[in-house]
């Protein structure tokens, strides 16, 4: 299933990805009805509260990646360094105009790391991360 | 981040990585996909992987990645404002067989029959708390820093306990177990595991389990306060969602109930585990550890050493394999803990500081691990330098469980994460 049809199946909310609705449509299961009757009894929502979902705009995107400097983002799990160094090799034999450098991101594999942040917008352009193995 | 990016990630994490987006705000993020493996292909391989297609979209994958980076925004790429994720109604009503069967099919469950929460059943057990049930509890999520956190009431709590068939009287401690925000399914493609210490008079008052087959389904407190512990994870920290907020391999037979280790305190040489950490005897404490897993330690050496056998050594041999990802938790039955009194230990922090100085590992062995730059950290180190397997003697920790009708042990590759106070939740 692509993204779209899975945003659009949850009715193109993010937010309901955060919910067992996932769940829900995919075991098609019937839904309970919210009558009660004889030999219907009433049972509570077990589940918590997700917080609310602060849509983040994208980043505008480049014209073109001629002349540009990429960064290849490693966040530490085994093989993304030679992974990245791979993507490399593709820009130099692909694009040569685009000039890259390989940073492991510092701290655990989702905490941010300010200073790498820093130096990507004082030096480069655009950034590739390798995300789990 | 403030700059395009492009994020690539293997196929088997597709819905991780799309769920995952969409829950930080950015639904329509550009995640370009590889085949799967990345970790242990060669260079050729991986690089094949870049001049073929993403296995999603089917196009040419590095074109996905520069287009990725250029192509225009959308209207929707380019959204702001707040999205109030859907949990679903309040209530259920249906018969007791459809109720079941939705709960299973709504992966609201640990797959196995539960109690059907009904008002009725969770006024009850709001009973175990002079709480209200309104209050907020705490917050839970799969992995810290990389999934939002769900936040949970008493009242949630309590529907959880209920359908986990536990009485009133455990509430507290299971509150207590909610509140630290320790999840028991870790969302790692490691299959973790996770315990429960407890300690104090309330390992009595619920008549808890800590002798012969303690750990095992042989007490309703041991096993409804485990299994609860997993509805929680589940419906209030919105994880064991497999492929979303699930990627253990295997998974781990654990999660079903946990880990729960009341300690044996009356037949222990040793100061219990709270006390430990600064608590009074007399207080009720859990106290929590994440890891990878338990297994037996009879094959230890030394264990068949008389007149008394070599429990210090068998635990330095049985700890051997671990990673430092985690500590080293030793389950000891008493007579085990009896017998290391003989050898000398007459504290488990002089247990510890024995295994600390005396477990090591060599630079180029630990360097060879998957963890290894953990363990040595500076690339100047000599490869027959020997590093300890852990750098302070904290890491090691023991609880003093079981009946006694053999001296044996039990080792888990897993680290203390924080004691609860129980009687604050009653």
């Amino acid at each position: 299933m692509n993204r779209r049809k899975m945003l659009s199946l949850l009715g193109m909310s993010p937010a309901l990805l955060a919910a067992s609705r996932a769940e829900a449509a995919k075991t098609k299961t019937k839904i309970a009805k919210p009558t009660a009757g004889a030999g219907k009894i009433e049972a509570l929502n077990p589940k918590g509260i997700p917080p609310p979902i602060q849509l983040v705009p994208m980043a505008p995107r480049l014209n073109s990646l001629d002349g540009k400097t990429i960064y290849l983002v490693s966040d530490g799990f085994p093989g993304a360094d030679h992974f990245l160094a791979q993507v490399g090799l593709w820009f130099k034999k692909n694009m040569p105009d685009v000039t890259t450098m390989y940073r492991l991101k510092a701290g655990a594999f989702a905490d941010d790391d300010p200073k790498l942040n820093a130096e990507i917008k004082a030096k480069g352009n655009a950034v590739i991360m390798a995300i789990g193995h | 981040m403030g700059f395009p990016t492009a994020p690539m990630v293997t196929i088997a994490f597709k819905n991780l990585a799309l769920s995952n987006a969409a829950q930080r705000g950015m639904p329509h993020e550009r995640i370009c996909f590889t085949p799967h493996p990345v970790w242990g292909k060669t260079d050729a391989e991986m690089y094949a992987y870049l001049e073929g297609n993403d296995p999603v979209s089917g196009k040419p994958l590095m074109k996905e990645v520069t287009d990725a980076l250029t192509q225009p925004l959308t209207a929707d790429e380019s959204k702001s404002g707040t999205v109030t994720p859907d949990v679903g109604p309040a209530t259920f009503i249906d018969t007791s067989d459809n109720l079941q069967q939705y709960y299973l099919d709504n992966g609201l469950t640990d797959f196995m029959h539960i109690q059907l929460p009904t008002q009725e059943k969770v006024d009850a057990m709001l009973k175990g708390t002079s709480h209200h049930p309104d209050e907020v509890v705490g917050k839970m999520c799969p992995a810290r820093g990389s999934y939002p956190e769900w936040s949970f009431t008493v009242r949630h709590v309590a529907i959880n306990a209920v359908m986990a068939g536990a009485l009133p009287e455990y509430l507290p401690t299971i509150l207590a177990i909610a509140s630290s925000g320790v999840t028991a399914l870790s969302s790692s493609t490691n299959s973790f595991a996770v315990a429960a210490v407890i300690n104090g008079p309330i390992r009595d008052k619920l008549n808890m389990n800590y002798g012969i087959g303690a750990m095992g389904p042989f007490a309703q407190p041991n096993a409804a306060i485990g299994r609860a512990w997993t509805m929680v994870s589940r419906n209030l920290g919105n994880s064991g969602m497999p492929g979303q907020t699930y990627l253990g391999t295997f998974g781990n037979s654990v999660n079903y109930n946990n880990l729960i280790i009341p300690e044996n305190e009356k037949d222990s040489p040793w100061t219990p585990f709270h006390v430990q950490k600064g608590f009074k005897p007399e207080q009720n404490v859990v106290s929590l550890f994440v890891g990878f897993s338990i297994s037996q330690g009879q094959a230890g050496v030394g264990l068949g050493v008389k007149p008394v056998p070599q429990f210090h050594e068998a635990l330095r041999y049985n700890m051997i394999p671990f990673g430092p990802l985690f500590g080293a938790l030793g389950v000891l039955d008493p007579l085990v803990a009896q017998g290391l009194v003989e050898l000398g230990f007459k504290t488990k922090e002089q247990l510890a500081d024995w295994l600390q100085k005396n477990s090591t590992i060599s630079a180029k062995d630990a360097r060879s691990t998957l963890f290894g730059g953990r363990w040595v950290r500076d690339p100047q180190t000599p490869d027959d330098a020997r590093i300890p397997y852990y750098a302070k003697a904290d890491s090691y920790n023991f609880v003093v469980v079981g009946g006694q009708t053999n001296p044996y042990h039990m080792v888990a590759n897993m680290s203390y994460r924080v004691s609860v106070p129980i009687d604050q939740w009653a």
